[in-house]
């Protein structure tokens, strides 16, 4: 124990469930107060401004359509790298995996003759394929050489961005785009269904509520989740219980990475229908999702929750840049404040503070 | 006269009147950040002198948009009242016919591409004569005889102006090489930085470029060697160094539209057609380092000291020969064109037959590079 004044602060092991929710929405909330204040200053009145953001997001059809369209990719990513972070992989490559899930699916469309109802399943198998390898690739890279992690899953982003280039500027540049840097339009049959009037492709949200929900059950009901749980808690403990550790490895990063590579395929099948500039393909979302994913505190299910947190964050930007016509450096103000508060009381969680005068406190009741 | 009178304040009434059926808000939608002191920005600048001048007209912008993006933005806009939408970006084209099918009551406009619907028209500022206006004075100031050219991305439109330049550069100095990098990106000055002291080891002491930043300007002038604007006016960057340049005015074609938008002459059902095509003689580029200054005049004394053979024009400066050509490309019965036969690629193929001029299509399409282009030419036609 601790104390600062009046104030005893207690450490917690795991924080519990409604400490988590109770500060997390404290946080939001403080980030909208501090938000206020730049709102004010930029000559928009705080209130009206919420006012204009809830109504754009969440209070039409058109604006709620557009949170879960940027809640898609985060969902995937999210997921993906909730499974990695459950076992200590740091993949901060879901960008390259994406862009990778991206590439395939654009390769099916485009090369391939395929009858229309195999080649969208096609596209998605494509895709996660070759996500997974792209996350392989890091995980034998760590496993046998020892190679950190981190760094090898970020400079693989990196690779993976100017392949794509190369394939728009070079083999893939397609003849009717007037030399300008992207592939052909893909065929209709490789374009994903929307539901009417919105930009939601809505397979790939379908797959991945189902993903959230498959990770969820393969973490708590399976040998194998026993097996990636064990290893990130106590990588000694899961050598001494003869967990492979390649083989524990080699299977979460073939599942994350080819969750973000479903991500990259809903993207350039669902909104693009061509394969185009890596920034413009993307936009950070498997960036974004290292946030999705550690927001959701290590659970699938939480993921969904903070996807859809962050989709609002995007459609809020949105509605911002259009509807108060403010610059777009706000916007990024805006998600960042929504971080830092979300991320500066991780230490509130941790630690209970009471309110303990000088002289009590020492009894030994607190549990100390 | 009391029959003018009337007649004139009758005319004035149905112009209020059918202004007040006319309120025009006009949506920009832009690629880039406002603030990136080239293509966004130039049309944000248009933006603000056409809101300025025309008291029924209302405009908004959305900066920084994603390509894939804009119909979700189109939709936002349309919510928030506008009638008219700019999209000035290829890659916003297809979103934008897509839009238009979805919004047939508003009128959309598209930059740069080609595809247009009853309700979207496109248009475009070429600079590709102003680009072989600059050509002619960079063929002139060389003393290595070799020109560099700091390129964005290797698509027909920087094929056709580098083209064009190096076509200026071979009419007054047929030796002269122009000497070309690409950097793959519209806005980054770290590799223009590089490009250019690469060309400058290769040789090159003249300088023009394709990306939305001074600094082409700045490295050429720490080596004091001349150079030519970009997009917006440079000339404060380097003044002793900035020789002339390209500059846009997206308000001509911005004026011209929304005032035809206004008046009913064009609507929502008649620009499957409308294809704004301009250049110099309607006033949407200029030459220039600066808005007024064509030539820098620390360089008048060197251009017009530069006298050629011309198989037209006899003995004659460069300096003149510029301002010709600019007045023969500001003649709206054009009569001379940069991309006039006989022209070669530089494998030694007749592109332009002797008389002809290239189509608008094939000037678009374009890539093939002219006699006297150096360096990689990704997507040049075998043969």
């Amino acid at each position: 124990m601790r104390r600062l004044g009046p104030l005893a602060f207690e450490r917690r092991l795991t924080p519990s469930r409604p400490a988590v929710l109770g500060v997390s929405l404290l946080a939001i909330l403080a980030a909208l107060g501090t938000m206020s204040i730049i709102f004010a200053a930029y000559g928009v009145p705080p209130l009206r401004a919420y006012a204009v953001i809830i109504k754009g997001t969440l209070g039409t059809r058109f604006g709620l359509m557009e949170v879960l369209r940027r809640t898609i990719p985060l969902l995937l990513c999210g997921v993906g790298l909730v499974l990695a972070f459950r076992s200590k992989f740091w993949n901060i490559g879901a960008e390259g995996q994406l862009l990778a899930g991206a590439v395939a699916a654009a390769g099916v469309a485009l090369f391939t003759d395929l009858p229309p109802p195999l080649l969208l399943p096609a596209m998605f198998g494509a895709g996660f394929l070759a996500g997974a390898i792209w996350g392989m690739v890091p995980a034998l890279l760590k496993v046998r050489l020892g190679v950190n992690d981190v760094i090898s899953t970020l400079m693989l982003n990196y690779v993976m961005i100017y392949i794509v280039e190369w394939l728009i500027h070079g083999p893939w540049k397609g003849p009717t785009m007037r030399g300008f840097a992207y592939t052909d339009t893909f065929p209709r049959a490789a374009w994903l269904p929307l539901i009417p009037r919105s930009m939601v492709h809505w397979p790939t949200l379908a797959v991945g509520v189902g993903a959230a929900i498959l990770v969820a059950l393969l973490l708590s009901r399976t040998r194998l989740g026993y097996e990636l749980r064990v290893s990130g808690e106590s990588p000694d403990a899961a050598h001494y219980a003869g967990i492979s550790f390649l083989k524990v490895s080699l299977v979460v990063m073939f599942l994350s990475g080819g969750l973000a590579g479903l991500a990259g395929v809903g993207e350039v099948a669902g909104i693009h229908h061509k394969l185009l500039p890596p920034i413009q393909i993307s936009l950070g979302y498997g960036y974004t999702a290292i946030i999705v994913a550690w927001l959701a505190r290590g659970s699938p299910l939480a993921a969904v929750v903070t996807a859809l947190l962050f989709g609002f964050i995007f459609a809020a930007g949105d509605e911002m840049k259009v509807t108060l016509q403010m610059p777009f450096q706000v916007v990024g103000v805006f998600s960042g404040l929504i971080l830092f508060f979300l991320i500066g009381v991780e230490l509130l969680m941790y630690w209970r503070v009471r309110f303990l005068p000088k002289g009590e406190g020492w009894t030994g009741k607190a549990g100390s | 006269m009391r029959k003018a009178i009337i007649g004139a304040v009758l005319v004035v009434m149905a112009g209020l009147l059918v202004g007040a059926q006319e309120e025009i808000v006009a949506g920009f939608i832009y690629v880039g950040p406002i603030g990136d002191l080239g293509w966004t920005y130039a049309h944000d600048y248009a933006r603000r002198l056409v809101d300025e001048e025309f008291d029924w007209l209302t405009t908004m912008y959305v900066e920084s948009v994603a390509e894939g993006q804009e119909g979700a933005i189109i939709d936002r806009l349309v919510a928030q009242g506008c009638n008219v939408i700019f999209t000035t970006s290829f890659g916003f084209m297809d979103g934008t016919i897509e839009a238009a099918a979805r919004h047939p009551d508003v009128i959309f406009g598209h930059c740069s591409g080609f595809k247009r619907a009853p309700n979207s028209m496109s248009y475009m500022a070429d600079f590709y004569q102003v680009y072989y206006l600059n050509g002619l004075m960079a063929g002139a100031l060389t003393e290595t005889g070799k020109v560099g050219y700091v390129g964005a991305f290797p698509i027909p439109e920087l094929k056709r102006h580098i083209n064009a330049f190096t076509i200026g550069v071979k009419e007054v100095n047929p030796e002269a090489e122009v000497h070309v990098r690409w950097i793959y990106s519209w806005y980054d000055p770290g590799a223009a930085k590089e490009a250019t002291e690469a060309l400058i080891a290769e040789g090159c002491d003249v300088f023009a470029f394709t990306e939305d930043s001074p600094t082409v300007i700045q490295v050429a002038a720490e080596h004091a060697l001349p150079s030519f604007a970009h997009y917006s006016p440079m000339l404060e960057f380097a003044p002793e160094y900035v020789v002339s340049g390209q500059l846009v005015h997206w308000e001509a074609i911005y004026r011209d539209f929304l005032l035809k938008v206004h008046q009913g002459i064009y609507t929502t059902t008649n620009l499957q057609h409308v294809d704004y095509w301009w250049t110099l003689p309607q006033g949407a580029v200029e030459l220039g380092a600066d808005f007024g200054v064509a030539i820098n005049p620390v360089w008048e004394d060197e251009l017009k000291a530069y006298v050629i053979q011309h198989p037209v024009f006899g003995d004659i400066s460069v300096y003149d020969l510029v301002f010709i050509r600019l007045s023969q490309f500001a003649d709206p019965g054009i009569t001379f064109d940069p991309f006039q036969g006989p022209l070669y690629d530089r494998k030694g193929n007749l592109v332009v037959p002797e008389g002809m001029w290239l189509s608008y299509e094939s000037l678009i399409t374009m890539e093939w590079a002219v006699d006297g282009v150096v360096g990689p030419w990704p997507g040049e036609p075998e043969g």
